[in-house]
């Protein structure tokens, strides 16, 4: 059998496999499509793709095939499940698994941060240089005027204005988020720039916070920062872990090849992606919609306190026992 | 020849098998035709961020400044970390620029991507973008995306960052016209004197069915390599060489 003797006796199957495919690319299937006949008619364009590729029927014939087949391999090997579902059971018990299992990246980033914010805190006892480097003359007019002594004007008066709230709440989505997608690129430099990052907004937030507590109006700043920072900072560091997944790929591939063991970490990391993202959500709402209200400090230091135990709790005890997501 | 099997191939062709067992070939998309995706891609952002503009400062005269702004911020974040993860992950696995090249994402398997692979190419776009331009209160970020072109360069498959930690390659959705024009057949057919590997036969076939794209004189002087079994340079070379084509094709 010659090649136009093989298109000739299949060429009647293709018309009919081509006219499925194409009702089913349009997105359902019209009434000459039979759904179920499809894998068989697939199988068949791969038997047929193997026979004139050992046989050479020439280069046209084998692309034609090669492309019938990709065709509808695309329509079988579609994912099929639903995008909320997926969502509710990772939130559920793949991100707490996921933070359990890189307990040892989590303490590390919490370091990363931790370590120079409380540094900057303790050297303004000694030096205000330290924080005046870090901060800049803006940065320290900045806190003066949000969270400054005597000055009776609060974060609550600016958010009188209509749509002020979810002006800030954008701002917060944009830069916020937006941080901690930098963060996780960053672990793509070897993990570098994850840890730079982490380690500057460490210093920046750890600065910020000393020179409010010595010269400036504490309760103003810890009423306002309170309700969000358990879910902001946490984003922030499981960004952190997630870049380091990454970069650790690259630094400590392991027994794997390296594009491997890249692969590899960015499949673990995903799920840290995804839960930073989730976490710095939360944080954007808070910080838009509830930090700036004008209620008791106590009952705001008390929303902080519950946002910081409900994590941990989270990440502690949710998901355990389940099958890994 | 050496010995066959040191030849390499050089071309874009990726070949990967099946869950059905059979081998398809997926056409690998290169830097030259990713970058023009990219190109139309950010000036279709570049054109929903004027719109956007207008429309905010229609807002914000009409009704409310920081709802404006609101709207505003929140844009910027999604077409800066969105716009390409919703339109890689959607059903077409392009973004509008990708399709009208032509081209869109899959797995390495040849699957689909999933919706994680998407999005972790699309996050780590940021660090092919380097040595980027910080476009500051815009808050787009193009790049001059040394890295992803380097990498791109570097690997086998044209993958940059992005693509190596999310498992994807970029092909082509279309198959390349193969450019064909036959020549009329042989008069005869001709058997070859010796016994050709398959590679030969199908390099045989081909230059008959690529011969009507070239004069006379590119066919002999491509016929003349295969001297060795036509036994003869020039002319005759060339006929007996498409004597033999015929012979592959049609007789045995």
């Amino acid at each position: 059998m010659n090649a136009n003797q093989f298109e000739a006796k299949n060429a009647e199957k293709w018309r009919h496999y081509d006219a499925s495919m194409q009702s089913l690319e349009k997105g359902r299937a019209d009434d000459q499509t039979d759904v179920a006949e499809i894998p068989k008619m697939v199988r068949e364009r791969c038997i047929e793709l193997s026979i004139a590729r050992h046989r050479m029927y020439g280069q046209s014939m084998c692309e034609f095939l090669n492309q019938q087949v990709i065709r509808g391999h695309k329509m079988m090997a579609r994912r099929s499940s639903s995008f909320v579902e997926t969502a509710l059971y990772f939130l559920a018990v793949g991100f707490p698994q996921a933070i359990r299992r890189e307990w040892k990246l989590f303490v590390l980033c919490w370091a990363f941060f931790l370590i120079p914010a409380i540094g900057m805190w303790v050297s303004i006892y000694y030096d205000l240089d330290w924080v005046r480097s870090i901060l800049g003359s803006d940065g320290m007019a900045g806190m003066d005027e949000m969270y400054g002594k005597g000055d009776n004007s609060k974060v609550s008066d600016f958010r009188g204005e209509t749509g002020a709230n979810f002006m800030m709440f954008s701002h917060y989505i944009h830069n916020n988020i937006g941080i901690d997608f930098q963060i996780i690129a960053g672990g793509a430099l070897a993990g570098v720039g994850s840890l730079f990052i982490l380690l500057m907004n460490g210093l920046g937030i750890g600065g910020s916070m000393a020179y409010v507590i010595e010269y400036g109006d504490p309760v103003k700043f810890f009423t306002f920062v309170s309700g969000h920072a358990s879910y902001e900072l946490t984003g922030m560091v499981v960004a952190g872990m997630a870049g380091m997944r990454i970069g650790l790929g690259i630094l400590n591939p392991g027994r794997m090849t390296r594009g491997r063991a890249l692969l590899e970490s960015g499949k673990l990391g995903l799920p840290l992606i995804f839960g930073a993202f989730f976490l710095t959500f939360i944080a954007a709402c808070v910080e838009g919609f509830w930090s700036a209200h004008d209620f008791a400090p106590n009952l705001k230091y008390a929303v902080g306190f519950a946002g910081w135990i409900a994590l941990a709790i989270y990440f502690i005890f949710a998901g355990r026992g389940k099958r890994e997501a | 020849m050496g010995n066959r099997s040191e030849i390499k191939k050089i071309d874009t062709l990726q070949s990967v098998e099946l869950g059905d067992g059979v081998e398809i070939l997926l056409r690998v998309a290169g830097p030259y035709v990713r970058s023009m995706a990219l190109i139309i891609d950010y000036l279709i952002i570049l054109g929903i961020l004027i719109l956007l503009g207008i429309a905010t400062s229609f807002i914000s005269i009409g009704a409310n400044e920081n709802i404006a702004d609101g709207i505003m911020m929140i844009s910027l974040f999604l077409l800066s970390w969105g716009y390409f993860a919703f339109f890689e992950g959607g059903k077409r696995s392009a973004t509008p620029g990708k399709r009208s090249m032509g081209i869109r994402v899959i797995d390495r398997s040849g699957n689909a991507a999933s919706r994680g692979q998407v999005f972790v190419r699309n996050i780590l776009r940021y660090v092919d973008m380097l040595p980027g331009v910080p476009t500051g209160a815009a808050g787009i970020f193009i790049g001059g995306y040394g890295v992803g072109l380097t990498t791109c360069f570097l690997s086998k498959k044209f993958q940059r960052v992005g693509d190596f930690v999310a498992n994807t390659v970029v092909v082509y959705d279309k198959p390349v016209d193969q450019m064909k024009a036959s020549i009329p057949p042989a008069l005869k057919k001709l058997a070859p004197p010796i016994a050709l590997t398959r590679e030969e036969q199908a390099a045989i076939v081909s230059f008959r069915e690529r011969a009507g794209l070239w004069s006379e004189a590119r066919r002999v002087e491509l016929a003349d390599h295969a001297a060795a079994i036509t036994n003869a340079q020039g002319q005759l070379g060339k006929t007996r060489l498409l004597e033999m084509a015929h012979w592959l094709t049609e007789g045995k």
